[in-house]
């Protein structure tokens, strides 16, 4: 594996010889499909947290279209391959596992925010709506928040990422 | 039909001071690990970690 500063996306890349993973940790809204899906190749408490060599492409690839931002991105790095990427290959358009599918359609259709529990972790809200906190009111437009659970966050009302420091279990 | 225009705004998601998270209007609520897929027109979501009715909240924050 390597790693090496990224000028391109401002964060980290990490490469095997098929691909190389984006990472954006500002865009990272602690959703946590990637670790709990792969912990073999993206595990936080390691150092570098990604480890290319933890899994196949195809796996790696599977796993980071799970992301819901744009916080994990991949690319082919034969250029050329990049070209034939059809849209269903990259990321935020489809999720393959239909228990993790946000409901695209229905979004498109009816537009329903839709609020998803992460297991163990926070309340991820995507979509139109007026979030309100601490006498404001934010109107978001396609939008996602990421909201604490555990109520350890550092960051209130935002997810921090401290669920997994605390062992937060939702039993 | 403005639709459009109706519809801005229609779901509001509050932070209750001290509470919970507050959800109403057009929404789609799922919790793979408790099995909830579904559709309330009004919800309130545990924000403290103490609910016994995760994701719901049951007022524990007050205790």
């Amino acid at each position: 594996m390597e790693r090496e500063n990224n000028t391109y996306t401002g964060g980290r890349r990490y490469r095997n010889d098929d691909i190389t993973v984006y990472w954006k940790p500002d865009a990272c809204v602690h959703a946590s499909y990637c670790y709990r899906e792969l912990i073999e190749v993206f595990d936080p408490g390691r150092r570098p947290w990604v480890d290319m060599n933890g899994s196949t492409t195809d796996r790696i690839i599977e796993v980071v279209n799970m992301c819901p931002t744009e916080a994990l991105t991949w690319k082919w790095n034969d250029e050329e391959k990049n070209k034939d990427i059809s849209p269903d290959q990259t990321n935020h358009v489809i999720f393959r596992r239909p228990e993790l599918l946000i409901e695209k359609e229905k979004v498109l259709e009816k537009n329903p925010v839709s609020i998803k529990i992460m297991m163990d972790g926070p309340i991820v809200i995507k979509g139109d709506f007026t979030f309100k906190y601490s006498g404001n009111n934010k109107e978001m437009k396609d939008g996602i928040i990421s909201i604490c659970r555990c109520g350890a966050s550092n960051h209130m009302p935002f997810c921090d990422g401290t669920h997994r420091k605390i062992g937060f279990e939702d039993k | 039909m403005a639709t459009d225009a109706n519809n801005k705004s229609f779901t509001i998601v509050e932070v209750i001071d001290g509470g919970p998270l507050k959800i109403t209007g057009n929404l789609i609520l799922k919790d793979p690990k408790k099995e909830i897929s579904d559709s309330p027109a009004e919800v309130s979501l545990c924000r403290c970690g103490r609910s016994c009715n995760k994701p719901y909240c049951d007022e524990s924050h007050k205790r």
